[in-house]
C-alpha cells in the first residue's frame, strides 16, 4: 500500500498514542513526514509505509525518554468485562493516549500499533521486531491492566457511566 | 489480584491479537483460531475481548487532528508514491516458480499440437501398438522362421487377412516368430519379430479419414512414443509399421535402401 493522505492520520495518531501530548506528537510527526519529504527528493525515497512508523516510534521514544519510565509488571489486572465498551466510550482520546504512553516498552508500541486497526498481524511484527506469542501476550495483559484501569476510573452502573475523574 | 495462567497454546495466542476489523489476507491460522473461538466455549469472552478492542480503535479513531497537521495532509506529493517494479515482481520466487510451470506446460502442449498436425489417420493405433511392441515378449508369438515377405500368404490363408504384405524394404529379414492378435480399438494385428536389431512389424487395418475415406501413402511417416519409433506406410488398405526402440535415425537406413 502506497503512503499518502490516508496514512497520514493514522501517522500522527500513532505519534499522539506513543506520547499523550499533542505537541510532541505534532513534532514526532512532524519530523518523519520532513525526513521523508527529503529522502524523496535525494532520490532515496521511503521503501514502504511501514517506514514512516518506524521512523515515527523511533521519535516518539526519543522524546519519551526525557520524562518518568514506566516498569513491566506494575499494574493490576482484570478480566475484560462485557460493560467495557461502555466505560470506554465514555473516555477521551487523549485519556487513552495517555495511558497507552504510560506503558512500558514495547508494550507501548505494541498496544499504539496494534489498536490504530491499521496493519496485519505480519506487519505489525516486522514493525515490533518480535514473535507472534511475545505481541499476543502485550495485548493481553495490556487489555486486562486496561481494564482494571477503567474499572478504578471509571465505574459503570446500570443507568451509565459514571467518571471518578482520577486522570 | 492476579490469577494464575496456563501457558495459552497456538491458538489462544493467535486470539490475543486477533485483528479488529477483518481485512482480507488475513493468515489462515488466525482465520481458524478466530472461527473456532467464535463458536466454542471461550464465544463469549472472545466476543467481550472484539467489543473492547472495537471500542479502543474507535477511540482512537476519534483521535483529533488539528488545523495545522491537517496541512500536511494536503500536501498530497509530499512523499511519492513506491510502486513495485517490474523488475522486483519479475525477482519473486512464486512469480518465477508459475512461469516455469507455464513455460513447461506451454511447450509440451505445443508438442503435442505439432506431433498431432503432423499425424496420420492411424497414428493413435500406430502408438498403441509400440506401447504392445515395447511390453511384449518373444514367447508370446508362435517360432517361425523365414523371410517376412513369405507372411503374406500365411495371413491369407490361415487368417483370411487380405494385403497384410511386409513392404519389400523388409521383406528379406529373418523372422523369429509371429502372430495374429484382436485389439479392441486396433482390431486385427498380424505382429511379427525379426531377428534385425529385435525389430518388430506390425499390420492393421488403415483408419479412415475425416470423410471416411482411406487413402494409402506409399512413403514413411514416423511415430514416437516413450523411446520407441515405428515407421508407417500404407497400402491396400492395410497400415504396416516396422518398430524398434531407437529413434528416426536407426530405422532410416533400412527405408533408404529401397531408393538407393
Amino acid at each position: 500500500m502506497a503512503v499518502t493522505t490516508k496514512n497520514l492520520p493514522q501517522l500522527y495518531r500513532f505519534c499522539f498514542l506513543m506520547t499523550g501530548d499533542a505537541s510532541k506528537a505534532q513534532s514526532a510527526f512532524q519530523d518523519t513526514v520532513r525526513e521523508a519529504a527529503s529522502r524523496s527528493a535525494g532520490d532515496e525515497p521511503p521503501p514502504d509505509r511501514l517506514w514512516f512508523f518506524r521512523d515515527a516510534r523511533g521519535r516518539c521514544l526519543a522524546v519519551g525518554e526525557q520524562g518518568l519510565q514506566a516498569e513491566p509488571g506494575m499494574l493490576e489486572e482484570a478480566e475484560i468485562s462485557p460493560m467495557a465498551p461502555e466505560q470506554i466510550a465514555s473516555l477521551a482520546p487523549a485519556q487513552l493516549a495517555l495511558w497507552i504512553s504510560a506503558a512500558p516498552e514495547p508494550q507501548r508500541s505494541a498496544l499504539a500499533l496494534f489498536y490504530l486497526d491499521e496493519f496485519s498481524l505480519a506487519e505489525l511484527l516486522s514493525l515490533l521486531e518480535m514473535k507472534a506469542g511475545e505481541f499476543s501476550e502485550l495485548i493481553c495483559s495490556g487489555r486486562r491492566q486496561f481494564q482494571s484501569w477503567l474499572d478504578s476510573t471509571i465505574a459503570y452502573y446500570e443507568g451509565g457511566a459514571f467518571d471518578a475523574g482520577q486522570i | 489480584m492476579k490469577e494464575e495462567r496456563s501457558m495459552p497454546d497456538k491458538s489462544e495466542l493467535l486470539l490475543g491479537c486477533a485483528p479488529i476489523t477483518e481485512k482480507p489476507g488475513i493468515d489462515r491460522a488466525m482465520r481458524v483460531a478466530i472461527n473456532r473461538a467464535r463458536h466454542g466455549k471461550k464465544a463469549a469472552t472472545f466476543g467481550h475481548q472484539q467489543a473492547f478492542d472495537a471500542a479502543i480503535a474507535k477511540l482512537v479513531r476519534d483521535i483529533p487532528v488539528d488545523a495545522e497537521i491537517a496541512e500536511w495532509f494536503a500536501k498530497e506529493n509530499l512523499v511519492p508514491v513506491v510502486r513495485h517494479g517490474w523488475k522486483r515482481i519479475v525477482r519473486n520466487p512464486v512469480v518465477i516458480a508459475i512461469a516455469i510451470a507455464l513455460l513447461v506446460i506451454g511447450a509440451v502442449a505445443s508438442y503435442r499440437v505439432y506431433e498431432h498436425f503432423h499425424d496420420f489417420p492411424g497414428a493413435d493405433k500406430a502408438r498403441r501398438l509400440l506401447t504392445v511392441g515395447a511390453s511384449n515378449r518373444s514367447v508370446l508369438l508362435d517360432p517361425l522362421q523365414t523371410d517376412a515377405g513369405a507372411l503374406s500368404d500365411l495371413f491369407f490363408l490361415k487368417h483370411r487377412l487380405e494385403h497384410y504384405d511386409v513392404p519389400s524394404e523388409f521383406a528379406e529379414f529373418r523372422t523369429l516368430g509371429t502372430r495374429v492378435f484382436d485389439d479392441d480399438e486396433v482390431r486385427r494385428v498380424a505382429q511379427i519379430w525379426i531377428k534385425e536389431k529385435r525389430m518388430q512389424f506390425f499390420l492393421f487395418p488403415a483408419e479412415p479419414d475425416k470423410d471416411g475415406k482411406v487413402t494409402d501413402f506409399s512413403d514413411w511417416r514416423f511415430v514416437e512414443l516413450e523411446g520407441w519409433t515405428g515407421a508407417v506406410t500404407q497400402r491396400n488398405g492395410v497400415c504396416f509399421m516396422a518398430a524398434l526402440h531407437g529413434g528416426e535415425k536407426d530405422l532410416r537406413p533400412y527405408l533408404d535402401k529401397k531408393k538407393q
